[in-house]
């Protein structure tokens, strides 16, 4: 199972469970510290007196240079393996996470909170946990993973997002900032086991030696590979629309801050409890027709939600389906890259997957508020999301499930 | 019977809930406000108590109940008498804070909420 030669006093960190465990620690911090960022909106902007769009700003920078240094990590990570990425990656992170403490320009905030944030997350992302996971747990319980690593990076929202606003209230802005600075230098320690995989591809498995520069070309002169990047696109339109604006449309619709704030909790809660099983479904059935059905019911559920009255059951209905289908589209994506292309470059070519991702996750939170502030209501947006839906599961369905031709490797002679 | 991997998964899943508590309790703590502390404030109530036994205890404590927030044991209370925040525990309350920042958070892989959806559910006296 690995690459490192495994005495009796270390083989407990490189045991299949201790790597889990510490991948989705990973995870889990990665998703969670950003999570918090936003909260600090008011409390910088206030200390500084600058206006929210700097702040706000800086976290479009952070979430764009984030899509762009993905595919950039991921090569990384394939080269010389999850254990490095992440070790400079958590120091980058912390790092930029401490500068917006002491921000006292808008340049110095944009390279903090945007410029080195976004390559310390691109660095310690699930991304390049999956990758390491994929080449570091057995075949059969591959999917497995990348459903409880998506679980648990879910699950840094939960436990981040609450933590960071009582650290604000209890030992103010600036310390919040410098704690949660260094929980990020905690995935140094973590990442010592994913050290099990130098990068390369999965032990015992054969697969094609390229350059990076060849795999880049024979990937996207893959046609299932560029329906699988145009599908992921719809994702991060969906999701980032709904982050972004759900919760002003249900307190618009007359849903009370308490159950708009619970009906948020529970998108929460059932999205993590849907990552876990779409990587358990991913192991046993297909992925393509997964995903399909995925975009597919979000389509129908948003329709059945936005020509049905909102009422609070159709609020608490709503949010726990469409939590259930939040991130589950992430480990049969990040499956589907990993049959159609193996190990050794999965990192990279689902980093390019998910940059469409974030381009459609800034096209969801823009269009949202540009269409509102246009014409006063959510539904251009809402139809926009459902019809985005419906494309999306055309453009999963011709994609072929089985290795990619040109990354068959050669017969053993 | 669970398999392994299932089992290894709920267990990181409760520890993970356990480590969040826990660091709650701690960060909540951390932001009451001193006994000495008097003005306006969140008091804060065990949710087992009913309505009026929380106006009540306000009462008792020498404040002024302004209003309830959206979490129903949670008061917006003034008292200007020295020591005010001190006096509320002593009446049944939790915990007074200047501010209660409970608010859920949505994430995706852009995970940022604007300010106008915080202030959705701030938690302010």
């Amino acid at each position: 199972m690995t690459d490192v030669a495994e005495s009796p006093s270390t083989r407990w960190l490189y045991a299949p469970e201790t790597i889990i465990v510490s991948g989705c620690l990973i995870a889990l911090i990665a998703f969670g510290v950003r999570s918090t960022a936003g909260l600090f909106t008011a409390p910088i902007s206030d200390a500084h007196g600058w206006g929210r769009e700097v702040f706000g700003f800086a976290m479009a920078m952070q979430n764009l240079i984030w899509g762009l240094a993905q595919p950039f990590a991921g090569m990384i990570a394939d080269r010389y393996g999850a254990m490095r990425v992440v070790m400079v990656g958590a120091l980058i992170y912390g790092a930029g996470t401490a500068l917006m403490a002491f921000a006292d320009s808008p340049g110095v905030l944009f390279l903090g909170g945007g410029v080195l944030m976004g390559i310390g997350i691109a660095l310690t992302s699930f991304s390049i946990i999956m990758a390491a996971f994929g080449r570091l747990v057995a075949p059969e319980k591959r999917s497995w993973s990348f459903g409880i690593a998506t679980a648990a990076s879910s699950m840094g929202q939960f436990v981040f997002a609450p933590l960071g606003h009582l650290f604000i209230a209890a030992y103010g802005w600036q310390n919040a900032l410098l704690l949660l600075a260094a929980s990020t230098l905690l995935m140094i320690v973590l990442s010592v086991p994913l050290g099990a995989s130098k990068g390369g591809a999965a032990r015992g498995e054969r697969e094609i030696d390229l350059s990076m520069t060849e795999a880049l070309q024979r990937g996207f002169g893959h046609g299932s590979y560029l329906l699988l990047i145009s599908g992921f696109f719809v994702c991060g339109f969906q999701i980032a629309f709904l982050t972004v604006h759900l919760p002003a449309y249900l307190v618009e619709h007359g849903i009370s801050a308490s159950l708009a704030a619970w009906a948020i909790g529970i998108v929460g809660l059932f999205n993590v409890i849907g990552s876990y099983f779409a990587g358990i479904y991913g192991g046993h059935a297909s992925r393509r027709q997964g995903l399909v059905f995925i975009y597919l019911a979000r389509s129908a559920i948003i329709a059945a939600f936005i020509l049905l009255p909102v009422t609070a059951i159709s609020t608490v209905l709503f949010t726990a389906s469409m939590g259930l289908l939040w991130l589950s589209t992430v480990p049969l994506t990040v499956g589907l890259v990993t049959l159609m292309f193996g190990t050794r470059y999965m990192a990279t070519l689902y980093g390019f997957v998910f940059f469409s991702h974030q381009v459609g996750s800034f096209f969801g939170v823009w269009l949202g508020g540009y269409l509102y502030d246009r014409y006063g209501t959510y539904d251009p947006v809402w139809w926009l999301s459902i019809a985005l839906g419906v494309f999306a599961a055309i453009v999963h369905w011709p994609i072929r499930e089985q290795l990619a031709a040109s990354f068959a490797a050669p017969a053993p002679r | 019977m669970l398999a392994r991997e299932h089992r290894l998964a709920l267990g990181l899943f409760l520890s993970l809930l356990l480590a969040a508590l826990v660091a709650t309790v701690i960060a909540v703590r951390a932001s009451a406000l001193p006994d000495e502390a008097s003005g306006k404030m969140l008091a804060v109530f065990d949710p087992r108590l009913d309505e009026q036994a929380m106006f009540a205890a306000l009462v008792r404590a020498g404040g002024r109940p302004l209003r309830r927030t959206w979490l129903s044991s949670v008061w917006v209370v003034a008292g200007d008498t020295p020591g005010f925040a001190g006096s509320l525990r002593q009446a049944g309350a939790i915990g007074a804070y200047g501010e209660l920042p409970i608010s859920p958070e949505l994430a995706g892989c852009f995970a940022y909420a604007d300010a106008r959806t915080r202030e959705l559910f701030a938690l302010r006296p």
